[in-house]
């Protein structure tokens, strides 16, 4: 089972009722919001009444909101050797 | 002279708004990504419903009807039909909404 993975790049601010109607429907919330919806003639349907305002792919796995958030977020840059808990056992 | 309140043609004499009437090289070359973002996006729902062996009516018009970015007209890209102007003919830029509308065809013979 594939999906579409949306991505809304441009705002629907001052766009007519129906396209914001669109985007509510998908559960678009805020530009650059991300859904993932399974390959379907309706979901095409919707995509092409707000083809002007989004970023189509096809994608194999839906991600969770979770996972998408781990995807974009950048190494911390440093490891956990000890915790400040375990190091107060040893005194 | 300089701020917020600064008298300036448009702030003393009411409605003077200054669009140019032809679009600058760069706003022609984002409308050119724009028109093409668009294609990619229906071009990817075509393939994605074609390997399902489905199809949609919104999107069966939009393949016969409407031309890619690479078949349009120079024309056609950055103006628009207009009956009032003298050479049928204004600025896309003219159109409410137009980096987030898809304005492709106009009138045979214009």
């Amino acid at each position: 089972m594939t999906f579409f993975r949306i991505t809304l790049v441009r705002s629907a601010i001052g766009l007519p009722r129906k396209t914001r109607d669109v985007l509510k429907a998908l559960g678009i919330r805020k530009r650059m919001g991300t859904v993932y919806h399974p390959v379907s003639a309706d979901v095409a349907g919707q995509i092409m009444k707000i083809k002007e305002l989004v970023a189509v792919s096809e994608v194999e796995k839906a991600l969770t909101k979770q996972e998408e958030k781990a995807k974009r977020t950048p190494d911390a840059g440093y490891y956990i050797e000890t915790r400040a808990g375990e190091q107060r056992e040893l005194y | 002279m300089l701020g917020p309140f600064r008298a300036s043609a448009p702030r003393l004499g009411g409605l003077l708004w200054k669009i140019p009437w032809r679009l600058s090289a760069m706003q022609k070359a984002r409308q050119r990504k724009r028109l093409r973002a668009v294609d990619h996006v229906v071009a990817v729902v075509d393939k994605a419903l074609a390997t399902k062996g489905i199809t949609t009516k919104s999107l069966e018009r939009w393949k016969t009807e409407m031309p890619t970015e690479q078949e349009m007209l120079p024309k056609d890209k950055y103006t628009i039909f207009d009956r009032k102007e003298k050479t049928y003919r204004k600025g896309i830029h003219k159109l409410p909404k137009w980096t987030r509308v898809s304005q492709r065809l106009n009138p045979p013979g214009f």
